[in-house]
């Protein structure tokens, strides 16, 4: 039972990291459909960022802040000059394009802070241990800061004006322009709030998953399996799937086989996919011409 | 839209143009002393090759390679190279790719006509090499540690110890301290395949059964699967097996999760990053090292202390940092070649004749003995028992009985 | 005028390839020779994924793991098994396409995202499968792989290599280059400029598009086959990641638009790699690792974003901009005379013709009841679109659908035909039930439609959108497409149907025009002419008369006429009222969703409820006030 709850707890602070990089893919695709494959990368930067503020004498916190703002930054630069010149995006362009700013800042990645993965300074706390699970403060850091944003992302979207004319985008551009956003500008806060919730990832993780140049591919892609299993289109759901593929992991990983742990979320993609493709956790969206 | 406007078609080109002009700017890296001269004649420049991991996945091996083969290049030819003829050598980088190693091989013996050919850093470009120096019959000397490298080869050869040879010192350590039990925590890449195997194989006269294998990926982060399950099968100690910073975290993990039985790291640990990043909780653990990291401490009898020490001594002069293991590895590849060069000439099987029965060869990982089935040449000597003091290593069995 | 795309330059394309590259290794150094050899084994590769990309407009990051899988099988085959290498490859190449075979069956019915993601996924997976396996050999997979061997005589060196590649190429592009031209390569053309129109002319996407994904595969495992051998090693790697990004950048960097830029790219793309990893360092000392991904994702954007056609459409601009001889793009398309009125439809049989067209042997007799719909309902959240509508269609009868803005008559269409599924209720086309399945079932049973936003395929001219229309009507599959030959009788037939059936509508004089360049009204004809290709004997027609000139108009309404003659069963929806009630034998009304009304237009002029029904919509609707003007008796003035 020990067991079960030491193995259930490390899977769901890995899960609330992939929910942060699942909401990412979420905030974007319900916006204009594109799936960012350099969600990952947003936050295997933003660690890098913080652990290089933090040796050259920053305090923790505003090294945390810096990262977070400089991969907002990133994101809207990336929408403006790789998204939004694109006239005609079609799925296949918008694989591409974001494939390729995946790739582009992966290498800058390893042009400047090399090859090596690190950790960044742990957040303040003590580690314990409850019913014979041992609990790292910085675990419970990664669980605080996911529900937060989660709240915030929930409240954003289901109670804001602007938040809901990001959601009506998708299904219909000219409700949301009622509303007085331009498309544009919806595709900007997108990438916006991508950049940011990806960021937070990165730096909430870094301390104990640590950070390198190559990080990011495996973090998006578990990250957008999260979202999947949301169906793509619920931020709910993408939370929630991410819990739940943290935790699949971790008991796959304790009770089956350890080297198997890769491969447990593209088995549950397909098997997904091929069951229900509207999502596990989502509301069935039709998945037609 | 459908007729091409001419801002449209300057902008192809430029992209056109740009993309032409990185690619015309391909071609092989090739340094070294003078040119001109083939292989296997007997005058001009002697020429070796060598394929390294300089880019890529293996960079961390292949850079301080190819540091010390540049420094021992200048330094044999300072000193009036090979018979009087000058040492050429040859850098290829691989990248780290198996189809690059093959490609560089094959250009350096058939353009270059090297004499001689080192390399690759890892088992997997070394593998891809293997066929090359076979069907063109140019010793090779493999800087990897994989014994399939060498397995059943009339030409190739390796500096790097077998990992029987470190298993077989870890069994000792084991049986000396009476743990029967172990719990395996390996990498699942190349560093870690076949150890369970090999462990089971040589702990079966001492009594010493593996209870447990558990993997990690060489970039994996979160350990409280393996360990958790380690901590299940209650063994009187643990091996972990891998490089860092993975076998860092692992040993984090390990002493985050209190569990209490001995830990023994690999090899693979030899550097700073791993003291670095595994902090305090590494005080404590055993591993079999290579004597470069704890030349130090080494009784003056020593029969290696004099070269490894001489080695240091030089590498920090000219690159201003201690030599790493794989450093080390170069070194012994290179002087090998030198030696074989110096006493056999240039004539491919006298060269590979002469590495064959080459005994008592004192490099920095060890004493190489090689023989016609031994094309590895190295035996458990090679290795001392070595432990971490607060951080820093701390030599625990010299290993020479 | 040229019809049909002349073959005579691709085989001068042909010739000059395998010439250039015959001589490739006579005139290169020895270094450029073996970055050679795997230009080619790459090219082979990209050229699948050009055809998945650039016609099956669908993405794949994993076409490494089809490389893996042909790797590894011809690696244990010829190595454990002691298989020789050609039989070895067949199997190799066959379990490639039956990876993809099983993975499209569960992807390809989804949005594109899913097959781009569950390929990667794919990669991952087989990554881990190889590395955890003592079947594959671990990380060190399976070495000792020796070079091919054909009468005696061994492959070893790189040009000779180089040589055995050049024939595999060459075939491998033939092949791709003659279904991109075939019927298939049509189809999947077409799916990419509208996915809902080719499916109601009865293409199934999703076959097709399996179709072309095991193809893909199966080059790949080609690839791999030969890779396998050149390099003597298989690994975990060769399913890597970065490989399959490479794979995508020579495929688009060559250009999506044609499987010869897979070769070019090819050779620049591993130009580039190794320029990047040379000049990256020297720029930035101390830069190890991967560093030419740099290089790789810069070119991946920028040739997206400025180069979209990649390299294939930087040769088009270049032959245009030189004038030479290019390709169709680049000749002065046949405009239609700007002052001579451009021919109605039906001008060639003369305007008082009224035989009959169309007729077909084993067509239900006129007067059966063709298409029946029962109980049919649509609510998109909380609003009801069509609701309870049970209606009847009947052979050799034209029945109008009409009603105002917002009534429901396009979901009716679009529910009937299968573009959208309906919230309960029934349809039932010549006995066989079709609600809920997709439209190319609904054309399957000789049954097709036309849209009320139009759905050309801007890429094709305005014969090849007819030629679509034709794809029910031919047979010649991807294997037959690929061979050429047996197709090509086909191919006349196709291009001769389809060009009697554009004289039909009028527009023989642009048959050659690119679809997108034609005036509105007349892209109307052209999807009508692609839709009577299919010799459908329920045809849907959304508003056809919207955009056409009093002259054209008129000839529409006699030559569906002639087709009502014929024994078709057309259903039109239309707004001019007056037209309709002219033409129609029977009129539906919808309003509000509802069936409001349905009988002969005399009884539906003077129907109350359908009075009722104009006047009470929004009152600044013009085309409602002029209905009703026009059902009244009045002469419609509103409308241009």
């Amino acid at each position: 039972m020990t067991d079960f709850l030491q193995l259930a707890f490390s899977g769901l602070t890995v899960g609330a990291v992939y929910a942060l990089v699942a909401v990412g893919f979420v905030a974007i695709f319900t916006v204009s459909e594109v799936i960012n494959l350099a969600q990952g990368e947003f936050a295997a930067l933003s660690g890098l960022v913080a652990i290089s503020a933090v040796a050259s004498g920053l305090p923790l916190v505003a090294a945390l802040a810096l990262a977070v703002v400089s991969v907002g930054i990133v994101a809207v630069l990336m929408e403006r000059l790789t998204i939004a010149p694109v006239k005609r995006m079609t799925t296949l362009t918008s694989i591409i394009l974001t494939l390729g700013v995946s790739t582009a800042l992966k290498a800058l990645m390893l042009l400047v802070w090399g090859p090596n993965s690190r950790g960044l300074t742990p957040f303040p706390g003590q580690d314990f241990t409850v019913l014979g699970v041992s609990i790292r403060a910085q675990e419970l850091w990664i669980l605080g800061i996911t529900a937060v944003v989660a709240v915030a992302l929930i409240w954003f979207y289901e109670r804001t004006g602007w938040g809901k004319a990001l959601k009506a985008c998708a299904e219909q551009p000219t409700a949301a322009r009622l509303v007085g956003i331009s498309l544009a500008r919806a595709s900007m806060l997108s990438f916006l709030i991508a950049g940011v919730t990806g960021a937070v990832a990165g730096v909430a993780a870094s301390p104990i998953y640590f950070s390198s140049w190559e990080a990011g591919l495996a973090m998006g892609l578990k990250g957008f399996v999260a979202a999947a299993l949301g169906g793509l289109v619920s931020i709910r759901g993408a939370l929630l799937g991410g819990l739940s593929l943290g935790v699949l992991e971790s008991l796959v990983a304790g009770y089956v086989d350890t080297g198997l742990r890769d491969a447990v979320a593209f088995v549950v993609l397909i098997i997904l996919l091929v069951v229900r493709p509207g999502g596990v956790f989502g509301r069935h969206a039709e998945a037609r011409v | 839209m459908r007729t091409p406007s001419t801002r449209r078609r300057v902008r192809s080109w430029a992209a056109l143009l740009a993309a032409s002009a990185l690619a015309l700017a391909g071609c092989a890296e090739n340094e070294g002393g003078g040119g001109g001269g083939g292989g296997g004649d007997e005058s001009g420049p002697i020429k070796i090759g060598a394929v390294l991991d300089i880019t890529g996945a293996g960079a961390s091996l292949g850079v301080p390679e190819r540091q010390t083969l540049r420094m021992l290049a200048q330094q044999v030819n300072a000193d009036g190279g090979i018979d009087g003829r000058q040492v050429e050598l040859i850098i290829e980088d691989n990248q780290s790719t198996e189809d690059a190693a093959a490609q560089a091989a094959t250009e350096l013996i058939t353009e270059e006509q090297v004499d001689i050919l080192l390399g690759a850093s890892r088992t997997g470009p070394s593998l891809a090499m293997r066929p090359i120096a076979e069907s063109n019959q140019i010793p090779m000397i493999s800087l990897a540690a994989n014994a399939a490298i060498v397995e059943g080869s009339e030409w190739v050869f390796k500096t790097a110890q077998n990992d029987e040879v470190v298993l077989q010192n870890i069994v000792d350590l084991a049986s000396q301290r009476g743990w029967k039990n172990l719990a395996l925590v390996r990498d699942a890449s190349a560093f870690g395949e076949g150890v369970q195997e090999t462990l089971t194989a040589l702990g079966e006269s001492a009594g010493i059964q593996v209870t447990t294998t558990q993997k990690f990926a060489p970039d994996g982060s979160d350990f409280t699967a393996q360990m958790v399950n380690v901590r299940e099968a209650n063994p009187d100690a643990t091996l972990i097996w891998g490089i860092p910073p993975a076998v860092a975290l692992a040993q984090k993990a390990y002493t985050q999760l209190s569990l209490n039985a001995p830990v023994i790291q690999s090899h693979g640990i030899g550097n700073q990053v791993f003291l670095e990043t595994a902090g305090a909780s590494a005080n404590g653990l055993l591993a079999p090292l290579g004597r470069l990291l704890v030349a130090d401490q080494l009784p003056a009898d020593d029969p290696q202390k004099e070269v490894i020490e001489q080695f240091i001594a030089d590498y920090q002069a000219e690159y201003n940092e201690s030599p790493s293991t794989f450093a080390g590895h170069a070194y012994d590849g290179f002087q090998i070649a030198v030696q074989a060069l110096r006493e056999a000439g240039t004539d491919p099987e006298a060269l590979r004749d002469y590495v064959e029965n080459l005994e008592g060869f004192v490099g920095i990982s060890g004493v190489f003995n090689f023989s016609p089935d031994n094309h590895s040449g190295l035996d458990k000597t090679a290795l001392a028992i070595v432990t971490v003091e607060n951080g820093d290593w701390k030599l625990v069995d010299n290993n020479r009985d | 005028m040229r019809l049909l795309p002349s073959r005579r330059s691709d085989v001068v394309g042909f010739v000059v390839l395998a010439v250039l590259l015959a001589v490739f290794p006579l005139m290169a150094p020895l270094s450029w020779v073996n970055v050679g050899v795997y230009a080619l084994i790459y090219a082979i590769a990209a050229i699948g994924l050009t055809l998945l990309m650039g016609l099956a407009g669908q993405v794949s990051l994993g076409q490494a793991s089809f490389f893996a899988i042909g790797a590894y099988t011809q690696g244990i085959l010829v190595t454990r098994y002691g298989w020789s290498g050609i039989p070895s490859a067949v199997v190799a190449v066959l379990l490639a396409s039956l990876a993809a075979f099983v993975l499209g069956l569960a992807l390809l019915r989804l949005r594109g995202h899913y097959l781009a993601l569950g390929t990667l996924g794919l990669g991952i997976i087989i990554t881990v499968f190889a590395t955890e396996s003592d079947f594959t050999g671990g990380t060190s997979g399976i070495f000792g792989i020796p070079k091919p061997e054909f009468n005696g005589r061994t492959y070893d060196e790189p040009a000779e290599f180089f040589w055995l590649l050049i024939p595999v190429v060459v075939v491998a592009l033939l092949v791709a280059r003659n279904i991109v031209t075939s019927r298939v390569g049509r189809a999947l053309g077409a799916v990419n400029d509208s996915e809902v129109a080719a499916e109601t002319l009865g293409v199934d996407t999703f076959r097709l598009r399996l179709q072309v994904f095991t193809l893909s595969a199966a080059y790949a495992g080609l690839a791999g086959v030969f890779f396998a051998h050149w390099l003597a090693v298989v690994n975990p790697n060769a399913a890597n990641f970065p490989l399959s990004v490479k794979f995508l950048l020579i495929s688009v960097l060559g250009g999506l638009g044609t499987v010869w830029g897979a070769v070019v790219g090819g050779f620049l793309v591993e130009f580039l790699d190794e320029g990047m990893k040379t000049l990256i360092p020297q720029l930035i000392p101390g830069a190890t690792g991967e560093v030419q991904l740099l290089g790789f994702g810069i070119v991946l954007v920028l040739v997206i974003i400025l180069l979209p056609g990649g390299l294939h459409q930087a040769w088009l601009t270049l032959s245009g901009a030189l004038g030479g001889r290019g390709r169709p793009a680049a000749e002065p398309p046949p405009r239609p005379a700007a002052d001579g009125a451009p021919s109605p439809p039906g001008a060639a049989t003369g305007p008082t013709d009224e035989s009959p067209l169309f007729v077909r042997d084993g067509r239900p007799e006129p007067g059966s009841t063709l298409l029946e719909v029962r109980g049919l309902t649509k609510r998109f959240g909380g609003v009801v679109a069509v609701d309870d509508v049970d209606l009847d269609v009947r052979a050799g009868e034209i029945l109008a659908l009409i009603g105002p803005n917002g009534a429901g008559k396009t979901t009716c269409f679009n529910m009937v035909s299968g573009v959208l599924t309906p919230t309960s209720g029934s349809v039932t086309l010549d006995g066989h039930r079709i609600e809920g399945k997709k439209p190319h079932v609904f054309a399957r049973s000789r049954a097709t439609r036309t849209f009320q936003n139009l759905q050309g395929f801007g890429s094709a001219t305005v014969l090849g959108n007819v030629m679509v229309g034709r794809h029910l009507r031919s047979r010649s599959g991807m294997l037959r497409g690929a061979l050429l030959a047996p197709a090509r009788r086909e191919e006349r037939q196709i291009a001769q149907a389809a060009l009697d059936t554009v004289e039909l509508v009028g527009l023989r004089d642009e048959a050659a025009v690119p679809a997108a360049d034609l005036p509105f009204g007349r892209q109307r004809l052209m999807e009508v002419a692609r839709a009577l290709a299919l010799e459908p004997d329920l045809l849907l027609l959304d508003e056809p008369m919207a955009g056409l000139s009093a002259d054209e108009r008129r000839a529409l309404a006699q030559l569906l006429r002639r087709l009502r003659a014929g024994g078709m069963a057309i259903v039109l929806v239309e707004h001019d009222v007056e037209a309709v009630l002219a033409l129609a034998d029977r009129v539906a009304v919808l309003d509000d969703g509802r069936l409001i009304a349905l009988g002969s237009p005399d009884e539906i002029r003077a129907d109350p409820a359908v009075i009722a029904a104009y006047l009470g919509v929004d009152e600044h609707d013009t085309e409602a006030e002029d209905a009703v003007r026009q059902m009244s008796g009045e002469s419609g003035g509103g409308r241009a």
